[in-house]
């Protein structure tokens, strides 16, 4: 596996990005789709919180906005990818990295365990002037791993 | 005006506030990050606020949103923001002012914030009295978009200024 990393390392694309302008232009497009992502995320969040924009009905706003947020989550992945492919072997074995994708992956399941569950009675609520705890609960999750996916991945480039 | 920048940095560099800056960002363990994501949420609170909100009026985004309504709710977010950006923001600069003011880089984030917060001041008024549809309204919209992610990028590359200007 080890070797696997390090083959990534060597790609001529990867060692394009790590030599030009390409790696700037990629960590920033990966900030601003990424912090598009935590902000479209958060206000849905309030909404599930129900908190804010309680005029609107649950589902419509959810939907209305995360088509967004996922369009914005792909271009975040793609020059996330970018980046990693430069320094792969490096990125895996660094805490913060493996922290990040840890909570990515509890946001994900965060997010799949509300479609599936959560979202169940949202006849209930979808317009009702509080939300179900279930859904509390998945908002106020979801603020607090998008908040810990932004510390951590900021916190992967202060380890040498 | 590049001397003036100078003398400004000396100044800086030369006060109170730059030690105990330094200070901070040597000895608090995790500092660093934690203030960078802080000033990073911030951002992401400024786009799903503003930008979202000019993203609306530009009719590309929640179209069963009302404006006026996004504008009233939204605006204190963008506004609340602000200060934590300031302040976050301050840190660094605080504890190398040389750095930044010397930055062409730092000179195109700042002056592109300051058009987008009159661009958003400007289109929450016009949202705010039923205005979001005329031509006036759309424009402010875009360019205040437009600014913003100027300023959000010009920010990451503040580290990257040699790429674009290259030193003398």
């Amino acid at each position: 596996m080890a070797d696997f990393w390090t083959r990534l390392e060597l790609l001529p694309l990867a060692a394009h990005i790590g030599e030009t302008w390409w790696f700037p232009l990629l960590e920033s497009l990966h900030v601003l789709t990424a912090m598009f992502v935590v902000g479209s995320i958060v206000f849905v969040d309030l909404r599930l919180l129900g908190l804010s924009a309680m005029r609107y009905p649950a589902r419509r706003f959810m939907h209305e906005l995360i088509r967004w947020t996922w369009a914005s989550f792909a271009v975040a992945t793609v020059t996330g990818l970018g980046m990693f492919l430069t320094r792969a072997s490096w990125y895996v074995s660094n805490p913060a990295f493996q922290a990040k994708l840890l909570l990515l992956a509890l946001a994900g399941a965060n997010m799949a365990i509300f479609q599936w569950l959560g979202q169940r009675d949202i006849e209930r609520w979808d317009t009702a002037a509080s939300t179900s705890t279930a859904a509390r609960i998945a908002g106020a999750a979801s603020i607090i791993c998008w908040i810990g996916v932004t510390l951590a991945g900021r916190w992967t480039g202060h380890l040498s | 005006m590049s001397e003036g920048f100078r003398e400004l940095a000396r100044w800086v560099a030369g006060s109170a506030a730059h030690d105990v800056a330094v200070d901070w960002l040597r000895n608090v363990p995790g500092l660093p990050p934690i203030v960078q994501t802080l000033h990073l949420v911030s951002i992401a609170v400024v786009l799903g606020s503003i930008v979202v909100f000019n993203l609306r009026v530009l009719r590309l985004i929640v179209p069963s949103q009302d404006p006026g309504e996004m504008s009233r709710r939204l605006a204190p977010w963008t506004w609340g923001a602000l200060p934590v950006l300031l302040a976050s923001g301050s840190i660094f600069v605080l504890a190398r002012p040389h750095r930044y003011f010397l930055n062409p880089m730092f000179g195109i984030k700042l002056s592109a914030l300051v058009a987008a917060c009159v661009l958003a001041a400007t289109g929450y008024a016009l949202a705010g009295r039923g205005e979001t549809e005329s031509l006036r309204a759309r424009g402010v919209a875009l360019a205040g978009l437009l600014a913003w992610i100027v300023t959000i990028l010009a920010g990451r590359w503040i580290a990257y200024v040699d790429y674009l200007f290259p030193p003398e």
